[in-house]
């Protein structure tokens, strides 16, 4: 597998993109592209630092969709504006995200995506309110980023909304993980009772580990959590942690992880000899990644996952996986370039209704979106609710078939089958 | 509660604190040594871990053979470290050294992502699936090869410095830099052994563990921080100490693991870290009025 | 000192009148110049002065930081307020680690492991316990609301960062000139021999930690109402306190310029190297810069660059004297 490096094509635009930013900062404005109007969006991820994987992802995937919204001939409503995005690089700390978001809208960003890590977001959000840049946030699952804002408008203490989400919120995903599991039991005739969930004690595990649990006790299915086993993140040994899992008889082993854990775990579950039906997640990242594939080879096989996930069946999205796989050295288009990918087109389609880069009547536009060409699965146009939120993005159950994760729950998403009970080692 | 669980946990414990004793060994000579706080003491160790991905992959050597070149190659690095870097600070105050060390420490991090990349790897070997069951207990080979290896190579070392010439003068330059000076010693070139040895000892714990552990180039932090909790409680200084650290660290965090939420199990290792410090400053096996 | 008073004013001056010809951007990157030096001034007072390493003061931080915000969240006192509950529980996690440490005869680099162990313990504590919000942590809604400490004009907060520079600077001015800031070096210098004089050390070392925590804990107020969101990672986290412990050390701990400096110094320089180097697609490359930049401060100006910078800068600013090397 070569070495995953988002570093082997530095596009020639980039560098030029560089000396742009170089040069804004300096005072000296260089014209990038001498002909037509320009709209610049700034995009901000972590990528240094502890989430860089999917930090670079993300910012590969903006590249790539903004190439695609260029080429096709820009914002046409705004006299064919070319969408120019200005990039930074949050560290996964929020006082380099309020920073790097201060930057580019000096830089002359109009509009803001970001930021993936939920504590840089809610460092940006003060800095969108205060210059009134509208903020679409492409990955970052902590209910009370925009939750808080709405609130804030209701009680009038801001005039207006300018961040908006378009990604699973936390409680929807545990709603929706329990909703699958169930389903999935049932469709094929299976009754198994006892799940352990273990999750890494990080923002994003805990977040979702709490989901699913308040989801769980909402619903009541037929089948039951007997143990919640969290780990520190990163671990170094997961051991013990898998012997306490095998003490409590599961059926089911529910993980939450990050890569770095789930190579730990899924070997771990396998030396310890876990008789289980199947390892089904609530939604995680380190069970799908082609990295991980490479790793982890027959441990991955027949794991499931509920996951925010591209929409295979669309032609579309198959020959941008298919470019974002050879553009990264070998990735798959998954969640965090996914979401990237729909938000500059999601802002596309935005400013084409908007007509004008005055910022509340962007927002207005926003307000009013239903974009149905997203490449993302969702259970419905994308929308934003009163929170700022689509309610329509959802989570898919996809599971590691033949060595590549396909989507196989809901049925109308599903590519495949699902192999549920998993075969006897 | 299960009686087999707890059993698990403190085997599990005790073979994975060869891994952790493997870490501490390196710190604990260069501390020991030199007073010099290694800071990159965990990024040293994942370039460890990364060279032996790179043998493994590009060369299909197996880490388990291939340690000693990751040993060799972070031997150099840390020679080049102190000769270079660490002798020309000697006389600074204290937090210049710590400052030089976090820079260094950034510069290990931030050269592994460039090179390799922000995905955490892992090493394959067959050692790392096999297991060995003793009843309802099983014994995870490639911990307990570790373990026997960190083992080995601890006794190597102290064999090392309690025999031979240079480790003698290590000693002694360790125990009384002055008098070291007085009697004729290069100290320069005794630190810069001393440290370049501490970094061989990290590099072939890197090499040895990376089949066991994942890694990626923001995980030296977390290593840095767990080493120092156990030489501290080990000893300071003292080979068996930082053995004997490692393994009560990991067996107290195993057994943290299994008694309380294992999240908090790095509480354990802390807490332990604290009543060391205000009871026993000099750790269970360190020398007094260190 | 008449020339180093006016000097002071003239800077003073500049820097309030900076926002109106400042974009916001640059407004920002002031703004964590003076936040990031003021929590190294308060540092200053028992890292600097008094020679007690501590790479935990970021559990001062995050007690501040999240005793407010929780005040705030539940009892809907005003933060004005809750940062100075902050800063007194701050001070007294400060007593308590100042007493473990200084009662047991903690020294040097014993001492910083304890600092940083309370601090991992106060992260750890942080993420499992859900009434603080866990590992998501606290997310303060953004009002811009004066009485909630929030503003929604950005040159408000750089005068109030400016504000508290200031004012933790004029302190330790004031500090260093009495006889608490001269049996604080003496003990840097040589604590056996100021405990032979019958200095009752234990009392001042703790007088320092006290006093450096609370100030502390007030920036960890700032914090939470200028980020918006807290998580016991950041918060509590050993990165933070690297940042707090850089500045002052760069250019000399113990000085009373020398938090300011070192922070108009790295900050911008982390600025420049993330912008240029980041740019290029090749994520990564400017931490190296930075850390080769740590690297080389370190070996050109080993004793600080306190002194150079004072032979440059020709005044006759009486400088403190470097402690010897520790052997």
């Amino acid at each position: 597998m070569s070495a995953s490096r988002s570093t082997t094509r530095i596009p020639r635009r980039t560098v030029l993109k560089g000396a742009v930013a170089g040069a804004a900062v300096l005072g000296f404005p260089l014209p990038l592209r001498a002909q037509g109007p320009v709209f610049k969006v700034g995009v901000v991820h972590p990528v240094t630092g502890p989430l860089a994987e999917p930090g670079q992802a993300c910012r590969l995937g903006a590249t790539m969709a903004a190439e695609a919204v260029n080429a096709a001939g820009g914002i046409k409503s705004m006299g064919g504006a070319k969408l120019e995005l200005i990039f930074g690089d949050t560290q996964t700390k929020p006082d380099v995200g309020r920073t790097e978001a201060e930057r580019v809208i000096n830089q002359g960003a109009q509009m803001l995506m970001g930021s993936f890590d939920s504590g840089s977001t809610a460092a940006m959000v003060p800095v969108v309110q205060q210059r009134r840049v509208p903020f679409l946030v492409d990955i970052a699952a902590a209910d009370p980023i925009t939750a808080n804002v709405a609130k804030a408008v209701k009680e009038g203490q801001q005039k207006v909304q300018y961040v908006y989400r378009n990604f699973p919120t936390g409680s929807s995903f545990g709603i929706k993980a329990v909703q699958y599991f169930s389903e999935v039991f049932k469709e094929a005739g299976v009754a198994p009772k006892r799940v352990v969930l273990m999750y890494c004690n990080d923002l994003f595990g805990q977040n979702n580990a709490k989901g699913f649990q308040a989801a769980h006790a909402a619903a009541k299915p037929s089948w039951d959590i007997v143990d919640v086993i969290p780990w520190p993140e990163p671990p170094q040994d997961l051991s013990t942690e898998v012997s306490r899992a095998k003490a409590a008889r599961p059926d089911i082993i529910a993980p939450i992880t990050r890569p770095a854990s789930a190579q730990l775990l899924l070997p771990e579950l396998r030396k310890q000899r876990l008789e289980i039906m199947g390892v089904v997640g609530p939604g995680s990242p380190g069970l799908y990644e082609s990295g991980q594939l490479a790793v982890l080879k027959d441990d991955l096989e027949f794991v499931m996952a509920s996951t925010p996930w591209a929409n295979f069946k669309n032609p579309r999205t198959q020959k941008v996986a298919e470019d974002y796989q050879k553009r990264s050295g070998g990735k798959t288009f998954d969640t965090n370039s996914g979401y990237s990918y729909d938000g500059i087109f999601v802002i596309a389609d935005v400013l084409e209704r908007a007509k004008s880069a005055d910022p509340d009547v962007i927002v207005d536009a926003i307000r009013k979106t239903n974009y149905g060409a997203g490449l993302m699965q969702y259970a419905g146009p994308v929308v934003f609710n009163e929170l700022g939120d689509n309610p329509n993005a959802v989570t898919t159950m996809i599971q590691i078939l033949g060595q590549k994760p396909v989507a196989v729950w809901p049925k109308e998403a599903a590519l495949q089958k699902f192999v549920f009970p998993r075969p006897k080692r | 509660m299960d009686p087999t669980l707890i059993g698990q946990g403190l085997l599990s414990g005790l073979l994975f604190g060869g891994v952790y004793s493997l870490m501490a060994v390196g710190l604990t000579l260069i501390f020991g040594v030199m007073r010099v706080v290694n800071f990159a003491h965990g990024d040293m160790m994942v370039w460890g871990m990364y060279l032996a991905w790179m043998l493994s992959t590009r060369l299909g050597v197996d880490p388990y053979l291939g340690f000693g070149l990751c040993a060799a190659a972070l031997f150099l690095l840390g020679w080049a470290i102190q000769r270079g870097l660490v002798h020309r600070i000697v006389d600074a105050p204290h937090e210049m050294q710590i400052l030089l060390m976090l820079g260094v420490a950034l510069v290990l991090e931030n050269a592994a992502l460039v090179a390799f990349g922000p995905d955490p790897q892992r090493v394959r070997s067959p050692l790392t699936a096999a297991t060995v069951w003793l009843g309802p207990i099983f014994v995870d080979v490639a911990r307990l090869v570790t373990f026997g290896l960190a083992l080995a190579l601890t006794l190597a070392l102290w064999f090392f410095l309690a025999r031979t010439d240079l480790g003698q003068r290590i000693r002694a330059a360790a125990d009384n830099p002055y008098g070291a000076l007085v009697i004729g010693t290069d100290v320069g070139r005794v630190y810069a052994a001393a440290f370049g040895i501490g970094a061989a000892c990290v590099g072939a714990a890197g090499a040895l563990v990376s089949p066991i552990l994942p890694f990626q180039p923001a995980g030296g932090l977390s290593l840095s921080v767990a080493s120092f909790n156990i030489v501290i409680i080990g000893g300071m200084g003292s080979l068996v100490g930082a053995f004997a650290g490692g393994l009560l660290v990991s067996v107290a965090e195993s057994l943290g693991a299994v008694f309380l939420a294992p999240s908090m199990k790095e509480l354990v290792s802390f807490s332990l870290l604290i009543v060391i410090l205000l009871f026993r400053p000099a750790g269970l096996f360190g020398k007094r009025g260190t | 000192m008449r020339g180093g008073g006016i000097a002071a004013l003239l800077a003073v001056a500049m820097l309030a009148a900076l926002p109106a010809v400042l974009s916001s951007y640059a407004v920002t990157v002031f703004i964590f110049i003076f936040f990031y030096a003021y929590l190294g001034q308060a540092w200053n007072i028992v890292g600097g002065y008094a020679g007690q390493l501590s790479a935990g003061h970021a559990a001062f931080v995050g007690v501040g930081a999240y005793t407010s915000a929780m005040l705030s969240m539940t009892l809907g006192l005003t933060p004005w307020i809750g940062m100075f509950v902050g800063g007194l529980l701050s001070a007294a996690l400060g007593a308590l680690i100042g007493f473990l440490g200084f009662r047991f005869g903690l020294r040097g680099f014993y001492f910083v492991l304890l600092t940083v162990a309370f601090a991992e313990i106060c992260r750890i504590v942080a993420l499992n316990t859900d009434a603080v919000g866990g590992a998501l942590g606290l997310y303060i809604g953004f009002t811009g609301n004066p009485r909630q400490f929030q503003f929604q004009d950005n040159r408000v907060y750089y005068y109030v960062a400016l504000a508290l520079m200031l004012a933790a600077t004029g302190l330790v001015a004031v500090l260093e000139r009495r006889r608490f800031g001269e049996y604080l070096r003496a003990i840097r210098e040589d604590e056996n021999a100021c405990e032979a004089l019958g200095v009752n050390t234990f009392k001042y070392k703790m007088l320092a930690m006290v006093l450096s925590s609370f100030l502390t804990g007030i920036g960890g107020t700032f914090y939470a109402y200028y980020l918006f969101s807290l998580q016991p990672n950041s918060v509590f986290g050993i990165p933070l306190s690297v940042e707090i412990i850089i500045r002052p050390n760069v250019v000399g701990a113990g000085t009373v310029l020398g938090p300011i400096l070192g922070s108009f110094i790295l900050s911008p320089l982390g600025e420049i190297s993330r912008i240029y180097l980041s740019q290029g697609g090749w994520s990564g490359l400017h931490l190296i810069g930075y850390g080769l930049l740590l690297i080389a401060v370190v070996l050109f100006f080993p004793q600080g660059a306190y002194p150079t910078l004072i032979k440059l800068g020709g005044s006759e600013r009486r400088s403190s004297p470097k402690p010897p090397h520790r052997v």
